[in-house]
């Protein structure tokens, strides 16, 4: 019997030989989305935790990386939806992403609480196409949708961020 | 020619917010600093001492059987 067949049978050895493969890469994965090393690591345990209780629906031929990806991205969707700023900030005079360090300080920040107020999926795919620069291909397969759906969420995304930019008197550049 | 302008001024558009957010987000390191095991061991293990919820279920159908029919109680000792 292999290792995911082993698995799926509720080995705790054959989970094991499998955490230690695969940890690695779903706290990379996580990381990217919540940019948090700490969130990352709990829902990195917490991936795993839901790895071994839905083992009996993993098909032994499948693919266990993506399998545990998708499983992951899902986690990470709930907890930027769960921790999303609810408040939004009054427009200032334009400001424009350039010079003066401390401006661009506040800047960024105001970038970023922008994002942070993204809906959740659209937040996740806009970090992994934009702030990452990862194939679609490989976020779809993560988002479980198609390759045209996964560039619609970024696309939204960035129409919504670029709005609430403006309206915040930011002006990329 | 409209169309190709719109698509020119859409992608400038994208790369200036891509742009945007790659200065506002630093790279994060995703590196794993620990081996996570043995908190999936700490689940697991706190999970077999665990009682299922139908067994508490069972209990509580029992205490209020025995409370609303305080006779059933002999009846069960009887088949005991």
């Amino acid at each position: 019997m292999d290792l995911l067949q082993r698995f799926t049978h509720g080995e705790i050895d054959a989970f094991e030989t499998l955490v230690h493969q695969f940890q690695g890469d779903i706290y990379a994965w996580t990381v990217r989305i919540v940019r948090d090393p700490c969130v990352a690591e709990d829902l990195t345990v917490e991936t795993l935790w839901r790895i071994y209780r839905a083992r009996h629906q993993f098909r032994s031929d499948g693919n266990f990386g993506a399998w545990a990806r998708r499983i992951a991205t899902n986690l990470a969707i709930d907890h930027l939806r769960r921790n999303r700023p609810e408040q939004s900030f009054a427009a200032e005079p334009a400001g424009v992403l350039r010079p003066d360090p401390l401006v661009q300080g506040e800047i960024h920040e105001r970038i970023q609480q922008a994002f942070r107020r993204l809906p959740a999926k659209l937040q996740a795919a806009a970090t992994l196409a934009l702030v990452e620069e990862l194939p679609y291909g490989e976020i779809a397969s993560a988002l479980g949708t198609s390759v045209g759906a996964a560039k619609v969420r970024v696309f939204r995304a960035v129409r919504i961020l670029r709005k609430r930019l403006s309206q915040a008197g930011i002006r990329p550049e | 020619m409209k169309e190709h302008e719109d698509k020119y001024m859409s992608e400038h558009n994208d790369r200036e917010i891509r742009e945007a957010l790659k200065q506002s987000f630093p790279p994060v390191n995703t590196e794993l600093r620990r081996d996570v095991w043995p908190d999936i061991l700490r689940k697991l293990d706190a999970r077999q001492v665990g009682v299922p919820w139908y067994d508490w279920a069972l209990v509580g159908l029992s205490a209020v059987m025995f409370l609303a029919f305080p006779r059933l109680a002999l009846l069960f000792a009887y088949h005991l």
